[in-house]
């Protein structure tokens, strides 16, 4: 157990690399009865439209690994919210980012399967696009999912919709709910209330499961149950595993299942008992 | 340090900003102590721990086999080292003790002279802490897995019981009897706990994962059925909503009251602001809970940030309420964890667990740090002691080295 650990710098013993500015605002800080206030100041003065947060761009490379061309365009860019948390060390701020991006409507949040508490990451443009490619291919009430597509899809950011909002806020009736269930956007969740979902999903989770269990058998095997991260990636994945396999290693970092150990020799993910 | 006082003294600094800067260092700074211990008494797992209030002085424990035992925890001696000795317990011999394990055990808030104990047995017992005799026994229908009593009440002088129905049930001590029974909960209540700032709040969490804040002068039911994933809260959708994957095992609010901790078999921690029931999405990570009773946690009020204790199969995780970000791991216990509690003037660590051991986590000192020291320098031969002691007195200073 190491006897320092990491104190708020409430002794501001270190001193600022910034000019007087910055001293004058700590002076203030110190009259007031309470911790340094000042110290993300300079941060407000960036133009945050401009400059993507570090979650979007964790978000944009992530995208970019999702093989959309192995799955015959029947998919959209997944990503899993855990993923972002191998990428970016802070979680807290991960999920403060992923709200801020939620209520601004560019992406949508799902919850997949019964099994804990995983949810995947659609940007909402590719949501739209996939939702109406797929009500084409079957012989479906395109109203209704376009209405859908408006009145829910772009207003309202919940996980998941209660019988109550559906039918009295947004005036869906009983027949078009049935319609919007059959188009794998709503999934039942209990007796008046459905989670939001996205067709397609059950091919996503198939090869998901298999790829995962697959990569974790390979590091099972291996002497002591660790391999170096670059070792991993040089292994070839079987066929039904169609992610990819720096997809399946950042799902595993970003769900705790591995331990990551720096070593000389690179990054080492040890498995977690 | 001596930078803050002299800031104070030409006050250019609050004297409140000192106090709050060195509880942050001695809270931050907590380890396990070698030099301090508690009387063993103890032979089964220890459940509950509680500090009184009224002097910060006594230690209640509850174990297993349903004997509580009671420490002083005032070291009279100026020594810096000392054993807590054993001041009163209810042993085996003992009439009134509960037939199977005390889960909880708390003092009254306002004296000492009484004290109130629940387990598995169905009882809850009032003790009279002078004669060690019970005052009064409540007997419900399924087993007590936590009871509280509100520090902050002054209007009324209820007990909130968390049973194994899933009812929770008032129990009032001025009259005698269970006043409310709170019906919303669907399986076993795991823990209950009155707010800090409300006197007529309190927030549930059960089996079921769903938590529920109450207010208990309401009639209706629950006030807030807390809901992880923050949806839109209509009527029909408190049914569903669930505050953790899994069972809710400890509730425990921040000492300002603003904010409720919850503590889920799913392996997360939660915090939740109370006033408007919204999860605030501080992720801690995964939080190993292995537990299958009640966890009493607990958090230190006068560090800034705040800390949270949190008892974790064998060891005791601190994390940064604010960030989320872990501060440290204290290992010590053999066994699991099942309750911590924090002496507020000293701010030490109590914790107790299934290795029925009570081990003191107290904050890293110069004193300790100098004792050590002293201790080591003692190992040596006699002559080159006595140098060093002709030495000190010469120095007239008895803690620094004379190696340097």
């Amino acid at each position: 157990m190491s006897r320092k650990r990491t104190l708020p710098d409430v002794y501001r013993s270190r001193k600022r690399v910034c000019a007087t500015p910055a001293n004058h605002s700590s002076q203030e800080a110190l009259n007031t009865n309470g911790v340094d206030w000042n110290d993300g100041e300079s941060s407000n003065h960036i133009d945050n439209s401009i400059v993507p947060n570090d979650t979007s761009c964790a978000l944009a490379y992530l995208k970019n690994l999702f093989p959309v061309e192995k799955f015959e365009g029947r998919l959209p860019p997944i990503i899993l919210q855990h993923q972002l948390y191998a990428i970016v060390s802070n979680r807290t701020l991960v999920d403060q980012q992923l709200m801020e991006l939620r209520n601004c409507g560019k992406i949508k949040l799902f919850k997949l399967g019964s099994e804990a508490s995983e949810f995947c990451v659609l940007y909402a443009d590719d949501y739209k696009s996939h939702v109406r490619k797929f009500i084409q291919n079957m012989s479906l009430n395109q109203a209704v999912i376009e209405k859908f597509l408006t009145s829910v899809v772009d207003q309202c950011q919940d996980i998941s919709l209660s019988k109550h909002k559906l039918m009295t806020e947004l005036k869906f009736k009983d027949e078009e709910v049935t319609q919007l269930v059959k188009a794998c956007v709503l999934t039942v969740r209990d007796v008046g209330s459905w989670w939001m979902a996205f067709p397609g999903a059950g091919i996503f989770m198939k090869s998901f499961i298999r790829g995962r269990k697959a990569v974790l058998m390979m590091i099972r095997k291996c002497k002591y149950k660790e391999i170096i991260r670059e070792e991993l990636k040089s292994r070839k994945l079987p066929r039904i595993a169609r992610l990819g396999m720096e997809y399946h290693i950042h799902d595993l970092i970003g769900a705790d299942l591995v331990e990551c150990v720096p070593t000389t020799s690179g990054m080492l993910l040890r498995l977690q008992e | 340090m001596l930078r803050f006082v002299t800031a104070r003294e030409i006050g250019s600094i609050l004297p409140s900003y000192l106090v709050k800067v060195e509880t942050t260092r001695r809270i931050f700074s907590v380890e396990l102590s070698t030099h301090f211990d508690v009387q063993k008494i103890h032979d089964a797992a220890i459940n509950s721990l509680d500090i009184d209030l009224v002097e910060d002085r006594y230690l209640l424990s509850g174990a297993g086999n349903g004997t509580i035992v009671i420490h002083d925890l005032h070291n009279i001696t100026g020594l810096p080292h000392c054993t807590y000795p054993e001041v009163c317990h209810v042993g085996r011999g003992n009439r009134n003790r509960h037939k199977y394990s005390v889960e909880t055990v708390q003092w009254y808030p306002l004296d000492t002279g009484m004290f109130v104990s629940s387990g598995m047995d169905k009882l809850l017992k009032v003790w009279d802490t002078n004669t060690m005799r019970t005052a009064d026994e409540f007997e419900f229908s399924a087993g007590i897995y936590t009871h509280h009593m509100s520090s902050t009440a002054t209007q009324h002088c209820l007990v909130a019981v968390a049973t194994g129905s899933s009812k929770v049930k008032l129990l009032d001590l001025k009259s005698g009897s269970a006043t409310h029974t709170l019906r919303g909960h669907r399986q076993t209540v795991f823990s209950a706990m009155w707010s800090t700032r409300d006197e007529f709040i309190l927030a549930t969490g059960s089996r079921d994962s769903k938590v529920m804040l109450w207010d208990v002068r309401c009639a209706k039911g629950a006030m807030m059925v807390l809901d992880q994933h923050n949806g839109d809260t209509s009527a029909g959708s408190n049914s569903v909503n669930t505050a953790h994957s899994g069972h809710v095992n400890g509730v425990c609010f921040t000492p300002d009251g603003l904010h409720v901790v919850t503590f889920g078999t799913d392996h997360t921690l939660r915090i939740w602001s109370t006033a408007t029931g919204q999860n605030t999405m501080v992720n801690f990570g995964r939080v190993t809970n292995e537990s299958k009773r009640s966890v009493k946690m607990t958090i230190s009020g006068g560090s800034k940030p705040q800390l949270v204790f949190v008892p974790s199969v064998s060891d005791i995780l601190i994390y940064d309420l604010v960030s989320g970000t872990k501060v440290s791991t204290l290992r010590g216990h053999y066994n699991q964890v099942n309750c911590c509690t924090f002496h507020r003037a000293y701010h030490d660590l109590y914790s107790c667990g299934n290795d029925r051991n009570i081990l003191i986590w107290k904050p890293l000192l110069d004193t300790t740090l100098a004792y050590d020291e002293f201790l080591h320098n003692g190992s040596k031969s006699k002559e080159d002691r006595t140098n060093s002691f002709v030495r000190r007195i010469g120095t007239a200073d008895s803690w620094s080295s004379d190696e340097d």
